[in-house]
């Protein structure tokens, strides 16, 4: 397979740190999925997980924190000729765009949102994020986190997200896959990828990890067409930890439902509608 | 009458006659102050009120009148009042007829048209001499008055056979009574409004206009009534909320997302509405901050796109503003001012955000702000604001008000083909090398619709980067990417807009402003001329960059007031900090509604607020 999204770019991460799995893991999808560089359009947050993009040959659009899928939603409704990603992370995501997240579930415009959730604000140096474990001391939380953790799978569940999976970054035959898959649905397809923070999560390590994750779509009675088992199966968390797609589901696309994609992408078409003397005549 | 050097509305130096029509509307203020008893012909305007509670169908008689007005050939003005609320209240419409071209509503009723007891009570002071008040006969009303008009508007309704919701008709009918011979023009009106309801609705309202029509039309001559319309050509006849949405889909708007928000919410549904109809998409956002990066990211992928909302969700676009300033990409955002600080007052008008628009955003980056002045500047300045946004790669910020969205004008047919779409250096192919912020002289580097061509990559971002669009943090590229966005600054300064100037070349006074008082000061303008006080208007289309030509106006001898719709004079600040030029005075309103002609002169003539 030729490995066309990749560029060689000196990063701004860590050694060790869990966004090599998840760029490496991005771009064998991307290599996988027979696409052209230039069809492609990665759209990003502000973090660490935002400087992704950089370091993948494609078009890039980095934005402001938390502001991925309003940007990315405009871009795919412009040009629905483009394969769309938002990729941020679960600060960018959770904690500041979590208004977005919902709208967009409940869109479903046609991207794949990746979240690189490592349950920690990495970039300003180790402060607590919506899905910290409770109990986790940080900069901001001395006494421990002691909100509810954000479940970003039940909230995206119980929205009716069409596509809602898991994966996570030491596993990156199953990242690549699940992106894979996310990119192939026609829909608002969510990828949270659990990834360890090697500098300021010192709970949720690579070794943590290890021994509790398992593949949900290995269990031959598990069907992610059933929303009341995903329901069930998102709220595991602890000594068993599942990864896969958990919810999967078709309904029209925000872009299905906008008459004027009817013909042919947005930026492909006349500005000047042939009407506008019809609307100007409305006035006389 | 004192016609004194009364001429048309010139760009600085004389070279473009933007408005040919001379204007003759002298008599007016004479007839405003003396008694009008005698006066039972036509006056040169005539000024309607009709006045009601929020779902009492007000909003069915205006649109009624105000397009009867205008096929009959009137020229006019209405402007809206209405309450922040959806039953109840006091909402109102000023409609201002005249033979010639009016610019905005001045004081004073001739005919009042009160559907409620409050429309009575707030108004009944306001009635010229000689005025007539058509009031709902169930209504108290002023004994003292003598032309006064009761009717059960939902009694008639019923008598027809109609339900009581088409008092709204019988409204419209007696009012016509005042204005023409016949009901054509209401009857051609109705049948527009309500073919797609069926003929036993379009019957329905026309004969209930006709029964009100007849009610009044026995005695209406010993009334004033309008100078008789001119056989002109086709008038059209919008508002500000009409012009600024047609404009942008004559620019070529292919993109809108916004969040409602009162004035601008207009906007929004037209394009909202005609989206099947002209190929455009309009996507409702969860809040206005989605509404600006999406309509970032729809730019981004080459398309025209814009975003409309007022001052609060302005406030919340700014962060979002940089991030086009940054990473270059063009989007226009209309910010259809209201009274703030805060939620304010929703329904009014106000000029309180413009040095907010001008400063918006953090960090510094180049930008445009334009402000038109009535419905036909608003139209073709949204050409103007799609083409400064390509060409410079930037965001355009394009000011309205209340007062400009809410408020119908009649115009001559506005014409598509004069916005000439410029979409400044757009690349629909490049080559493997392509960096989308090459340095470039003019600090604009040629912008690639990505996905187009064989293999360039568009690579933008909001945090610093270089040439290729990655990010950078060493000081010697920040330098020169800063410089090379800041150029397009000079660019823009270059292709500023001119300063439109009305009125006497050698004024006693100078009155400036910006945005929807345009109107107003013009007529003002007009006022003081006709009192022997030569004067001079002075609109600027753009307020950012200031245009160079303003410092001229400086060279005159003439007393210069800054007039505006806010506290602090925001305008005359600008001009401060931008030109180092002060004004020897100021006029300003801030009581959320717009300026009328007599306000504007009679804070003139007490020599305007001392200069800050």
């Amino acid at each position: 397979m030729s490995k066309q999204f990749s560029i060689s770019r000196e990063t701004a991460w860590c050694p060790g740190c869990g966004n090599f799995g998840i760029l490496n893991a991005l771009s064998q999808a991307l290599d996988g999925l027979g696409l052209q560089p230039k069809d492609v359009l990665l759209v990003s947050g502000i973090g660490q997980a935002g400087k992704t993009p950089h370091y993948i040959k494609a078009n890039v659009l980095n934005t402001l924190h938390g502001r991925t899928l309003p940007t990315a939603t405009g871009a795919k409704i412009a040009n629905s000729g483009l394969t769309v990603f938002a990729i941020g992370g679960d600060g960018d995501g959770y904690a500041e765009g979590g208004n977005h997240f919902i709208h967009a579930l409940r869109k479903n415009i046609d991207i794949t949102y990746l979240v690189h959730n490592n349950q920690v604000f990495g970039l300003t140096k180790g402060q607590a994020s919506p899905s910290s474990d409770p109990g986790m001391v940080t900069g901001t939380t001395p006494l421990g986190v002691t909100y509810e953790s954000f479940n970003p799978l039940a909230v995206a569940i119980s929205m009716n997200g069409s596509f809602v999976a898991r994966s996570y970054a030491g596993d990156q035959e199953h990242l690549a896959n699940t992106i894979q898959e996310a990119v192939r649905h026609p829909g608002f397809a969510l990828v949270d990828i659990l990834q360890p923070c090697v500098t300021f999560n010192k709970i949720n390590t690579y070794q943590w990890f290890r021994s509790r994750v398992y593949d949900l779509n290995q269990d031959p009675n598990y069907d992610p067409s059933n929303r009341k088992q995903a329901w069930e199966r998102c709220w595991e968390w602890g000594e068993r930890i599942p990864i896969g797609i958990f919810y999967r589901t078709e309904r029209p696309t925000l872009c299905d439902h906008l008459p004027a994609l009817k013909s042919e992408p947005l930026v492909r078409q006349p500005l000047v509608s042939s009407r506008l003397d019809q609307v100007l005549a409305q006035f006389k | 009458m004192g016609q004194t050097s009364v001429c048309p509305y010139i760009w600085w130096l004389g070279v473009i006659q933007t408005i040919t029509i001379y204007i003759n509307h002298i008599m007016y203020y004479n007839q405003f102050t003396n008694n009008r008893k005698e006066v039972v012909s036509a006056l040169n305007n005539f000024n309607i009120l009709v006045g009601g509670e929020a779902g009492q169908g007000l909003v069915s008689v205006s649109n009624m009148l105000i397009k009867a007005v205008a096929k009959q050939g009137w020229y006019l003005f209405a402007q809206q009042d209405y309450m922040s609320r959806i039953r109840g209240g006091h909402n109102f419409l000023r409609l201002r007829i005249s033979d010639t071209p009016v610019y905005c509503c001045e004081r004073g009723v001739d005919l009042l048209v009160a559907l409620d007891q409050e429309s009575l009570t707030q108004h009944q002071q306001e009635l010229n001499e000689g005025a007539v008040a058509i009031a709902d006969a169930q209504l108290a009303y002023s004994k003292e008055h003598e032309h006064f008009i009761g009717i059960s508007f939902a009694d008639v309704a019923t008598n027809q056979g109609q339900p009581k919701i088409m008092a709204n008709a019988v409204a419209a009918g007696a009012v016509w009574a005042f204005l023409a011979d016949n009901l054509t023009a209401i009857e051609d009106v109705i049948k527009e409004t309500f073919a797609a309801k069926g003929e036993a609705i379009v019957d329905g309202n026309i004969r209930c206009a006709e029964a009100g029509f007849n009610l009044v039309r026995t005695n209406r001559q010993q009334f004033v009534h309008p100078p008789k319309p001119q056989t002109h050509n086709e008038l059209m006849v919008l508002k500000g909320n009409d012009a600024l949405p047609s404009g942008a889909l004559a620019a070529g708007l292919k993109f809108m997302s916004a969040y409602p928000m009162t004035p601008s919410t207009g906007i929004t549904e037209f394009i909202s509405t005609r989206s099947e109809e002209c190929s455009v998409v309009m996507e409702q956002t969860e809040d206005e901050i989605a509404a600006i990066n999406m309509a970032i990211g729809a730019a981004y992928a080459g398309v025209r796109a814009m975003t409309a909302t007022s001052g609060g969700g302005f406030a919340l676009m700014t962060e979002a503003l940089g991030l086009a300033g940054a990473a270059e990409i063009p989007v226009v955002v209309i910010n259809a001012q209201r009274p703030g600080p805060s939620t304010g007052l929703p329904t009014r008008t106000e000029q309180g955000d413009l040095l907010f628009a001008v400063y918006s955003g953090s960090g510094d980056y180049p930008k445009a702000v334009l402000a038109p002045g009535d419905v036909e500047e608003a139209f073709y300045l949204m050409g103007t604001a799609f083409n400064l946004a390509d060409q410079f790669h930037t965001p355009v910020i394009v000011l309205s008000d209340q007062h400009l969205a809410d408020s119908y004008q009649t115009i001559a047919p506005l014409d598509p083909n004069k916005i000439v779409i410029d979409r400044g250096e757009l690349l629909f192919d490049a080559g493997p090398d392509y960096q989308r912020y090459q340095y470039t002289e003019s600090g604009v580097s040629p912008r690639l619709v990505p996905g187009f061509g064989s293999s360039g990559l568009v690579v933008s971002a909001g945090d610093e980067h270089g040439q290729d669009g990655h990010l950078i943090e060493d000081a010697e590229t920040r330098r020169l990417m800063m410089e090379k966005r800041m150029r397009k600054l000079d660019g823009i300064r270059a292709m500023t807009l001119d300063p439109l100037v009305y009125g006497s070349p050698d004024p006693e006074y100078i009155l400036i402003g910006f945005g929807s008082t345009k109107g107003a000061i013009r007529e003002a303008v007009d006022l003081l001329s006709q009192q022997g006080l030569p004067a001079m208007a002075v609109h600027l289309p753009q307020v950012y960059p200031l245009p160079e030509k303003l410092r001229k106006i400086w060279q005159l001898s003439g007393k210069k007031l800054v007039v505006e719709n806010n506290y602090t004079g925001q305008l005359q600040k600008l001009i401060g900090m931008e030109f180092a030029l002060a004004p020897d005075g100021s006029v300003r309103k801030y009581d959320g509604r717009p300026f009328s002609p007599q306000d504007i002169v009679e804070q003139v003539l007490q020599g305007g607020a001392a200069s800050e």
